[in-house]
This record gives structure tokens, sequence and C-alpha cells, in this order.
């Protein structure tokens, strides 16, 4: 397997996320600063950190990453995300151009050693620095978490209209139908009434499952092949309580068996998340269009809408915490941004194409990742 | 119903009245008139705003639907959109909404524009019956 550097950066260099690449363009004024070159020396729990959250910034180029133990999780880690993985230190810290080593061993013989055999304009980062560094790096990736799930909270407010339907309607078959019972002679009437209420009954049941499924805390670390398709469906289940999908053309271009890996709750809010957008952009008419593909070891997700699309300025901003075109108390503003971190913690990336008057294009890119699991989800 | 003191003849067969429930839920239809038809109601059915308006239109129910039982959130034409379309047609007609949703400020701004009653699902039988009632006596008013 060729797991170079240049290979994983061309991963971030690419991409095209119409933030990144629009903010470059609204601040044309300003240079862009080369890139920060770092090594990482220990891949344990510390490295494993620093790797995840490093790799997501567009200014930092990870040239490898190290570690004495071949089964750190560190290293496993940097296979899934395309960066180097070096078998020797001295291999490493010999990358040229690089400006700055991250020793995360917890050995103290370490920066010494570093010291000694790094040219003087490379930084080190060891021993106390190091581990405020990790504790920086920690706080950030439980903020990230908390983030996602706060805002999903948020989110579940708004699918209190289409609980309070799904709830309702069993809720006044069955109802009705008891009322009915209590003076119903017909034996046969009586039998297909108490029927209809278990029926009744289970549909509020899997309302209650869908929501308590989808509302629980993302598991970290639970990364595995995901069917897209599938999460697709799960994600317009879920949509439909916050949106009304009644008057929406839902076309579905699948792809079959189109995996991703990742992990699914957070794969599933991202689809939540960018179909209620969808919806509500067309306010509740038009054409909405799901399409995956898998060619050349490259997956797209394509989320359309027929609806009234963004301007320039508003795609420009969409990302951003913060950033929403909704009335206040409507969004939290942080549906993107999460949306956005989310895929690129899965090595992906998410452009959007926008015409006003004629709808919006959400893509969604995931280069396959070789030596990925045989783990599937069951969806 | 004792307190009706009016009939109409209908399709060979007395009844209380005339109700059209408008609601997507087939479900919803089925124990409305379940309800409905043991209280000495002729029932008509809905499945949205769109085939509503249709059914009033058409033959005698423009004349004889004396009330209209209408959920809020459904396909094509939607409540509110109905309830815009009969008040302004058939002023007459009085309106129940009944819904899965309490919303206060649309049942506050629904009773403003005439709907006579907002009835929020499960609702009981006995309820939704005495609702009726109270639009059909309105409906009688309507016609003095």
């Amino acid at each position: 397997m060729d797991w170079t550097t240049s290979q994983g950066k061309s991963m971030t260099a690419s991409s095209p996320s119409a933030h990144l690449h629009l903010q470059s363009e609204r601040n044309e004024s300003v240079p862009v600063p080369p890139p920060i070159r770092v090594a990482i020396v220990g891949a344990g729990r510390g490295g494993t950190a620093l790797l995840d959250v490093l790799h997501q910034i567009g200014t930092i180029e990870i040239l490898g990453i190290t570690d004495k133990e071949p089964s750190a999780p560190g290293l496993q880690r940097a296979q899934e995300i395309n960066v180097t993985v070096y078998e020797r230190v001295g291999d490493l810290i010999k990358r040229p151009g690089l400006n700055l080593v991250m020793d995360v061993t917890g050995d103290p013989s370490m920066g010494p050693v570093l010291q000694e055999q790094l040219p003087a304009e490379t930084d080190i980062i060891s021993g106390q620095a190091s581990r405020l560094l990790w504790t920086l790096v920690q706080h950030e990736s439980t903020l990230q978490t908390e983030l996602l799930h706060a805002e999903k909270l948020a989110g579940i407010g708004s699918f209190a209209a289409g609980i309070a339907h799904d709830m309702n309607n069993p809720l006044q078959l069955i109802l009705g139908l008891a009322e009915n019972l209590t003076d119903e002679v017909d034996l046969d009437a009586v039998h297909a009434q108490a029927r209809d209420i278990i029926d009744a009954v289970k549909r509020t049941t899997a309302i209650c499952r869908d929501l308590t499924s989808y509302s629980r805390r993302t598991s970290l670390r639970q990364d595995c092949l995901v069917n897209v398709n599938g999460k697709l469906d799960e994600a317009l289940k879920i949509a439909r309580y916050a949106v009304a999908l009644q008057d929406i053309d839902i076309r579905k271009l699948y792809q079959p068996d189109v995996v991703v890996k990742g992990n699914p709750d957070e794969l599933l809010h991202v689809f939540v998340n960018l179909i209620t957008n969808a919806v509500q952009a067309m306010e509740h008419r038009g054409t909405l269009t799901l399409e995956t593909s898998a060619v050349a070891g490259t997956t797209h997700v394509r989320v359309s809408d027929t609806g009234c699309g963004m301007t320039t300025e508003v795609q420009s901003r969409i990302f951003e915490p913060f950033f929403t075109t909704k009335p206040p108390g409507k969004g939290t503003g942080l549906g993107l941004y999460n949306v956005k971190n989310v895929v690129h913690r899965m090595n992906g990336s998410i452009g959007v194409d926008s015409h006003i008057g004629r709808g919006s294009t959400f893509t969604l890119t995931f280069r396959d990742e070789p030596g990925t699991g045989e783990r599937t989800t069951p969806s | 119903m004792s307190e009706f003191k009016s009939g109409f003849f209908v399709g060979g067969e007395s009844t209380n009245g005339r109700v059209l429930i408008v609601d997507d839920e087939p479900d919803i239809r089925k124990v409305v008139r379940m309800t409905l038809q043991k209280a000495g109601y002729d029932v008509l059915e809905a499945e949205n705003g769109e085939k509503a308006i249709e059914v009033i239109n058409s033959g005698e129910n423009r004349l004889l639907l004396d009330v209209i039982i209408c959920d809020i959130r459904m396909p094509k034409v939607n409540g509110i959109e109905a309830i815009a379309y009969f008040r302004q047609n058939y002023p007459r007609v009085p309106l129940i909404v009944l819904t899965g949703f309490p919303d206060t400020d649309m049942a506050t701004s629904l009773l403003r524009q005439g709907v006579v009653d907002y009835l929020v699902k499960p609702v009981e039988g006995e309820k939704l019956k005495a609702s009726v009632a109270r639009a059909m006596e309105q409906r009688e008013l309507a016609h003095l």
C-alpha cells in the first residue's frame, strides 16, 4: 500500500470545500501562509488525538507519524486517513521541509535525542508543552462532539410538530376504536378493531425507537463501513419529523451497495441536516434528489433541491459556526458547521453548487480507503 | 342526539346532518366516521384540501353540507389553505379543526378566521360529537 504523504495531502488540498475556496477569494489581499509541516512522534492516545485534530486543519501538513509499538492506535488511525507511518523516528525526522516535531511519547529521553538529530530551524514540542497541547486537543475534540450533540438536540425541538402528528394520529385511532369497542356487539368487528389497535400501538413505539436512536450521544471511535443508501433512507424517516415531506417529490438515484467508512450516527446526522435544509429551501414543495455513486475509488453523495438557492455571499459563509439565514430561534447556525466537521473527520470533503431560484446541490466526496474493516452497519 | 331539532333527508335516510371529514390519514377518517355515524350523521370523506374542495363543490353538497372537520398538516392543499377557501366560498358552513399538533398561535388565528372549534387529537368521541352539535346549531342559526 502506498501511503505517501503527498497522497494524503492531495486529499486536503484538492478538497472542494466551498467554504475554504470562497473564503480565500474573499480575502484575496491576505497572503496564504505556507503550511506548517509536522511530524508526530508517539502514536498512543496523545498522538492519535493530535492526529485527529491536526489533519482537519488545512494549513497543517502531517508529514508522518511513528511509534516503536507497531500496534499503536495512532498508526492504525494514520493509515485510515492517509498519513504516512514510519517505523523509525530517524526516517520521519529526515523528511525535507519539516517545521515542527511533536513528541508525545511521554519518554523523557526522546527530547534530547530529537534535539541532537534535528536541525536548529526545526521546532520541537515535548515534555510538559506536549502534555499541555494534548490536553487542549482532547478538549477541542470533546467540544466538537458536545457541539454536535447539542446541535442535534436543538434540532429535535423542531421535530415537535412531526412527532405530535405521528403520535396523535394513531392515538386518535386507538381512542376511537376503544370507545367503539365498549358497546360493539359484532364479534368479528371486535377482533378486527383490536388488531387495528395493536398495529397503531406498534406504530407509536416505532416513532419512539427512531427518535431515541437518533438523539443518543454519538459513540466515539465507532467507525465502520456504512451503507450510504440505507443511511439516506433512515435520514428521510427522521427528517420528516422536522419538515413536511408530503408535497416533496423524492428522487433516489442510488448506485447499489455504496459504502463509506465513518461513524454511522454522525453520518445519519449529516444526512438529516442536508435533507432538512433542502426541504426548507423549497418551502415544502419541489424535488429532492438523493444520489449516490462510487466510481474509481471515489464515492459521491449528492443532496439536491429545487428551492430558493443561495447568493455567493451566503454560500461562502454557510459552513461558518453560528451563521444562519433562518429567523432568530429557528436555527442554531451550527448545522452545516457540524456537517463539515463530520465529513472532514471522515477524510471527505463537502462542496455546494447553488443558483438563486433554481436550487442547491451539496456534494460529499469520500475517497475509498484501502484496508478498511469488514464491519458494516445493518442499515 | 336529542339536541338536534332539525333533520335532513339524505339518500333516503333521515340524518342529523352531513359532515365532511378532511384528513390524510385513512385511520382518522375511519374513526371519525364511526363515531359520527353512530350519532346519526351522514359522513363524507376527503384525503386532502384539494379533494375536500372537490367534494364540497359537487352536486348537492354545495347546499347540504353542514359541518367540515379539517386537519391542518396534509399534502397538496393543506388545512390552512383549504380553510381559507371554505371561509371565502362557503362562509356559512361551520369549520372544526382536528389536528395532531396543539399550536396556540395557529388556534387563535384560525378561531379569529371563524373556525368554530380547534380540537387536538386524540379527541374523545363525546367531545367530538358535542363540537359537531354546536357547529350544527351555528349552521342552523346561519340559515335563519
